[in-house]
């Protein structure tokens, strides 16, 4: 499967204004989703995998995995595990001051930990993996292969450490999706967990308070990610029709946003 | 307005004293007519003559020309007339030419490479370039008056000029005041739309026109288009909706139910206006309800065409639905303001509840698949592929037919029941009360926290619909069961009847399971009933036969034993092998059947031959009351035959 891409940066000054022409443009009301994002990184020569692929199977997708866990041996890259979490996932105690949000202070430790309804072990995962943008292509969009599959619930550490995968770090993505067209619309900011607590060595079981996360961008800006999936990367047709309608929104946003190519090598997920 | 305004904008005009008018009038007419001492009244008579004369020829030579003219003149005039005008048009252009010449040799001494572009071939030829040279000459002074003649000839084009001017700015002047006027009702209008809740936007395709959102977003591209209309200013101000190419006459769906020969209609769901107290905002909300009706139309004749194979026949207005056993339906878009439409409303309005309830049913289904349809536009979307996505049929008709079909199988089911409950009740058997459960599946409360309350109770229609009948039979812990399941929405399609039994006096006895037929499900559930009755005579005890015991086994019970349920049969063994008793029940919807006979066998279960009917009894029937109405019961019960029939002797 392909991936289209475009991005724009929304400065936080704009980012209400940008909802609301979204939500006209797309007359639909923006979806708001908070995704846990697991990083993992590829250790094991990918020769010495494939002895031991039968990990997997007894794993109710072992086709969609086997065929992605080939993919994912055929070199050595960084791959995503995402899980959707919801608001009220993330623990309601603690300073309940909405100041510290930007300011990603320091003293602001994190209390009570167990206030929460999250169940680490019912948190649903879904692997995605996602290539080094395509090299030399002359249209004005980012094209990249990606696969999808979905993981067993709960603690994935086992499941992706036999692939050879090792944990690496995680955050939390923040945003709205908008849905137009077979494009989506996800206009988002990345999340880091409070600094003051120690480096973790395996997924958090306990979501801290959602408002003393601190964003990757200090200003608090926003990414605006539009995207379009192509079953078939080798059908020139479709390739074609998804990037017009790419242009055509970017088209339509002109006079908000410039959404534009990104960088190639800023999406490399190679692992060196 | 003119006179509102204050500025002033025409020149004054001076009274000008002009003592000698007179003189210099009199002096003129000197001049052209000569003295006045000339002037008698034959000449002037001779004048007037003259300009009479004049005036006749004239009126007269315009009435000849159109009366006496024939065509070949006419033709002739023509051609003359043109070859006039052709002529006319090359003088002025040779002399354009010439004139043309004259300035180029004239610039081609100062000039010569621009003059001689514009010069003529012949010109060149004869002419040397730079031949003619022109030099300024000092005019010789013109005298006082021409002068004088001048100023005043042009102080007078001046004020004739001024007064133009004015003229013209002050007519742009009203003219403006109207603009404003007009464009202050229109954008007062246009705000009016607005605060009343529509959506005004720019026309995607005409920048600069106004237009104005009622149609619904999540309908099929075409009507969803059509829902966009643009808001155009009329000369005095007020708001024109242009739909453009669309008709303008309002259309909406009507339902007809046939009903063996009686037709009711559905009234118009639209109150339509007369259309001289038309506003913009009831021309909206009439554009607004044609664009769903006609959506409503197309949507259900796309869905009718999926039904063809239940016997659903289209036409390009109507659409022909057999609904049940003489129920027809009939969907039909029509104008609203139809005259046959006034003549039926008429009927009266209780009996057309069916049409207007389904009518109003697939409206709202309408509504509720435009809700799905934003429910899976904003789901996330699959990867694009060069195969074109099908977008399914609604379910509008479907359920409203599976309503139906439904309903005519539970009144079919419940008129069974009380028949043949009636029977049993006549034959002086209490069997206990039915219970009925119909429309089961839409009494329950499934909430569902996603969607909203209006939309799970709407989805309930589309799911199949179940109804239940219980009830206990005479036998203790004897029960039955019959389920009717319709669903038109997905396979299997249509109605099924489970019947489904309990009765643990016959051991063998399997329930029948789903059925299709309402034939199989009332001869599985009389036979259901005729056993329960034979095992219900099978467990009377009889009194004891005192004639028939001299030994001292007259407190042996004896009772009538089923031998063949399933045929309704029943013996009661005797010691005489010669007089075997034997009894036969026989059920159906209209009534009930008893008859005794005496068996000549030796174990009493033969059969044929042997038999011959019991002297003393006449075979009993019970009928069900509602037939049995006229004929005269025969007063006695079920149970006490029985009991006679064991008791008499042969």
């Amino acid at each position: 499967m392909h991936e289209l891409l475009l991005f724009a940066s929304v400065p936080v000054h704009q980012h209400h204004e940008l909802l609301q022409q979204l939500t006209g443009l797309t007359a639909m009301q923006p979806r708001h989703l908070v995704e846990r994002r697991l990083i993992f990184k590829a250790y094991r020569k990918p020769g010495l995998v494939t002895s031991r692929v039968g990990g997997s199977q007894d794993l109710q997708q072992s086709g969609d995995l086997q065929r992605v866990n080939k993919m994912l041996n055929g070199g050595m890259f960084y791959t995503q595990v995402v899980g959707p979490v919801s608001e009220s996932d993330f623990s309601t105690s603690g300073p309940a001051d909405p100041d510290t949000q930007m300011e990603g202070m320091d003293e602001s430790k994190p209390t009570a930990q167990g206030t929460s309804t999250y169940d680490y072990e019912q948190q649903p995962w879904k692997l995605e993996f996602r290539d080094i943008p395509e090299a030399g292509t002359r249209s004005a969009v980012t094209s990249r292969v990606m696969a999808s599959a979905s993981l067993p619930c709960g603690d994935i550490i086992p499941s992706m450490n036999a692939w050879g995968y090792s944990f690496v770090t995680e955050y939390v993505v923040e945003g709205d999706v908008f849905i137009q067209n077979d494009i989506v619309i996800y206009l988002h900011r990345v999340l880091h967990y409070p600094s003051g607590e120690q480096e973790h060595r395996e997924p958090r079981r306990h979501l801290p308070v959602l408002k003393e996360m601190t964003p990757l961008e200090k200003s608090g800006s926003y990414v605006l990610q539009a995207s379009i999936n192509v079953l078939d990367g080798s059908n020139q047709e479709t390739m074609k029709t998804a990037s017009q309608r790419l242009f055509g929104l970017r088209e339509q946003l002109k006079s908000a946003v410039r959404l534009e190519q990104a960088d190639r090598l800023s999406l490399d997920t190679r692992a060196k | 307005m003119a006179d509102s305004f204050t500025l002033p904008l025409r020149p004054v005009v001076e009274q000008q004293n002009r003592p000698d008018t007179l003189p210099v009038e009199i002096a003129q007419i000197n001049s052209q007519w000569g003295s006045f001492r000339d002037v008698n009244e034959e000449v002037l008579r001779a004048k007037i003559a003259e300009e009479e004369a004049r005036d006749g020829a004239l009126s007269e030579d315009g009435e000849g020309e159109s009366s006496d003219v024939d065509t070949t003149e006419r033709l002739e005039q023509l051609y003359k007339r043109r070859a006039d005008i052709t002529q006319f048009a090359m003088q002025s252009h040779m002399e354009t030419t010439f004139a043309l010449d004259f300035v180029s040799l004239l610039l081609s001494k100062h000039a010569p490479r621009q003059a001689e572009t514009s010069m003529s071939a012949y010109l060149k030829q004869i002419a040397p370039v730079g031949s003619l040279h022109s030099e300024v000459v000092n005019p010789p002074p013109k005298p006082e008056s021409a002068s004088k003649d001048v100023s005043t000839v042009s102080r007078g084009w001046r004020t004739q000029n001024f007064n133009s001017a004015a003229n013209k700015l002050l007519t742009a002047s009203t003219r403006l005041e109207g603009e404003i006027t007009s464009e202050t009702r229109y954008w007062n209008e246009v705000l009016a739309i607005k605060e009343n809740g529509w959506k005004v936007c720019r026309l995607p395709r005409e920048r600069q026109a106004l237009g104005v959102q009622y149609g619904f977003l999540e309908a099929t591209p075409v009507f969803r288009d059509r829902g966009l209309a643009s808001l155009r200013r009329a000369e005095n101000g007020s708001l024109i909706l242009d739909k453009g190419l669309i008709p303008s006459g309002s259309r909406f769906v009507r339902v007809h139910v046939k009903q063996g020969s009686n037709v009711f209609t559905s009234s118009n769901p639209t109150e339509s206006t007369s259309p001289d107290v038309e506003t913009i905002e009831q021309r909206i909300l009439q554009a607004r309800d044609s664009v769903f009706e006609e959506e409503l139309f197309h949507e259900l004749v796309r869905e009718a065409r999926s039904m063809a194979s239940s016997g659903v026949t289209t036409r390009e207005n109507l659409i022909r639905i057999p609904a049940s056993d003489e129920m027809e339906i009939q969907l039909e878009l029509v104008d609203s303001n139809d005259d046959s439409l006034q003549s039926d409303q008429n009927s009266p309005q209780r009996d057309s509840l069916l049409a207007d309830g389904l009518a109003h049913s697939i409206r709202l289904l309408l509504a509720f698949a435009h809700r799905q349809n934003m429910h899976r536009r904003t789901q996330m979307p699959p990867p694009l592929t060069s195969k074109k996505r099908h977008t399914p049929e609604y379910h509008l008709l479907r359920p409203a037919l599976a309503y139906l079909q439904h309903l005519s199988s539970v009144k079919w089911l419940e008129s069974y029941f009380s028949d043949i409950f009636g029977v049993l009740r006549s034959s002086g058997l209490e069997p206990a009360e039915y219970i009925s459960d119909t429309f089961s599946t839409w009494k329950q409360i499934s909430l569902s926290p996603v969607a909203p309350r209006v939309e799970a109770l709407v989805e309930k229609f589309l799911r199949p619909i179940q109804s239940v009948f219980r009830g206990q039979l005479l036998t203790p812990n004897g029960s039955f069961a019959v389920t009717i399941q319709t669903n038109l929405s997905g396979p299997p399609f249509g109605t099924f009847f489970d019947v489904s039994f309990d009765l643990p006096t016959v051991s063998d006895l399997k329930s029948p399971g789903r059925l299709g037929m309402r034939d199989e499900v009332e001869s599985a559930i009389t036979h259901l009933l005729l056993l329960d009755v034979v095992s219900n005579i099978a467990s009377k005890e009889l009194p004891a036969k005192k004639a028939e015991s001299p030994e001292p086994t007259g407190s042996r019970k004896c009772k009538w034993d089923a031998v063949y349920p399933h045929l309704g049969e029943l013996l009661l063994s005797s010691e005489n092998p010669e007089k075997h008793k034997k009894m036969k029940v026989s059920l159906t919807r209209s009534g009930l059947g008893l008859s005794s006979y005496v068996v000549r066998s030796i174990d009493g279960v033969g059969r044929g031959a042997q038999e011959r009917p019991s002297l003393h009894s006449q075979p009993s029937t019970w009928k069900s009351p509602s037939i049995s109405a006229s004929t005269p019961d025969n007063g006695s019960s079920m149970m006490n035959f029985i009991v006679a029939q064991a008791s008499h002797d042969e």
